[in-house]
């Protein structure tokens, strides 16, 4: 009738948590990393159509041109020199990221290949330009 | 006497561990917010590339191994000094690589050409099997 001993022996009601908790923290753990390392542009543009886009996991700095030739980055609105620097800040940060140009299929190709400029010159050889896919 | 009781017999047992029910609940809480507030990125897109600085220099039609396709500003495809649609991209491009399997692509577009234009283009000659395809801005009205 020592209580200790009682507790000991006595079956458990409930389940045993630990093991769903390690999960739940890998989930969590997961899902912090992901929203902080994709830099969202911030506005919504309408993609070009391309049947040969190919998935690029690795892109995750999004630069949006909009069809009135504003460059969005990191939810700011940008200049086409600001491009450059925080394309190098961005890079300095983590080496191995790449860059998805999102230009509005109405917006002028020049801007495009300006901003694609801009980028190499920042370090980042690895431009795409942001297309919809098949899959939509 | 304690055995026949459980439910009340847990309730004043002492717990070895700490008792993780709430800190559970905390994350899973934490969880959800960071599903929800995830932007799962499914970006597709075409690899954009410069043509090489030594093409750039010399733009001439002579240099046979690269074939130009010009997009005007008002969206006109040209290609060898002919106005084409965007459907007949692919044939020439075949073509063209029929005779010079080894050719790429630039596509020379205007600066205030549509980007639709000149994505759907590239998406053409890649369609035509080169995938070698560069964009080159301009800014002469003048399309080769």
């Amino acid at each position: 009738m020592m209580p200790q001993r009682h507790s000991h022996d006595e079956e458990h009601h409930g389940i045993d948590l630990a093991p769903m908790l390690d999960f739940v923290f890998n989930l969590l753990i997961f899902f912090i990393i992901i929203t902080s390392f994709v830099k969202q542009a911030g506005v919504k543009i309408i993609p070009s159509d391309a049947d040969t886009a190919e998935h690029r996991d690795s892109g995750n700095i999004l630069i949006a041109v909009r069809a009135n030739g504003e460059i969005w980055m990191d939810r700011k609105k940008v200049s086409l020199p600001e491009v450059r620097a925080m394309v190098e800040r961005m890079h300095a940060e983590r080496p191995d990221d790449t860059v998805v140009i999102q230009a509005d299929k109405l917006s002028e190709s020049g801007i495009m290949s300006k901003v694609m400029e801009q980028v190499q010159a920042g370090g980042i050889a690895t431009v795409s330009v942001g297309t919809k896919g098949e899959g939509g | 006497m304690r055995r026949m009781s459980n439910a009340v017999d847990e309730g004043d047992d002492e717990d070895h561990g700490i008792d993780l029910a709430p800190m559970l609940d905390f994350v899973l809480n934490l969880l959800i917010f960071f599903i929800i507030t995830a932007i799962f990125v499914k970006e597709v897109g075409l690899t954009l590339s410069t043509p090489p600085p030594s093409n750039n220099a010399k733009k001439t039609d002579n240099d046979d191994s690269t074939m130009y396709i010009a997009v005007r500003a008002n969206g006109d495809i040209v290609v060898d000094q002919r106005l084409i649609d965007k459907a007949s991209v692919r044939p020439n491009v075949e073509r063209f690589k029929g005779e010079k399997p080894e050719g790429s692509v630039i596509v020379v577009a205007n600066t205030k050409s549509p980007t639709g234009i000149v994505v759907g283009v590239m998406d053409e000659v890649r369609k035509g099997g080169i995938m070698n395809v560069s964009i080159a801005p301009t800014n002469t009205s003048r399309t080769q």
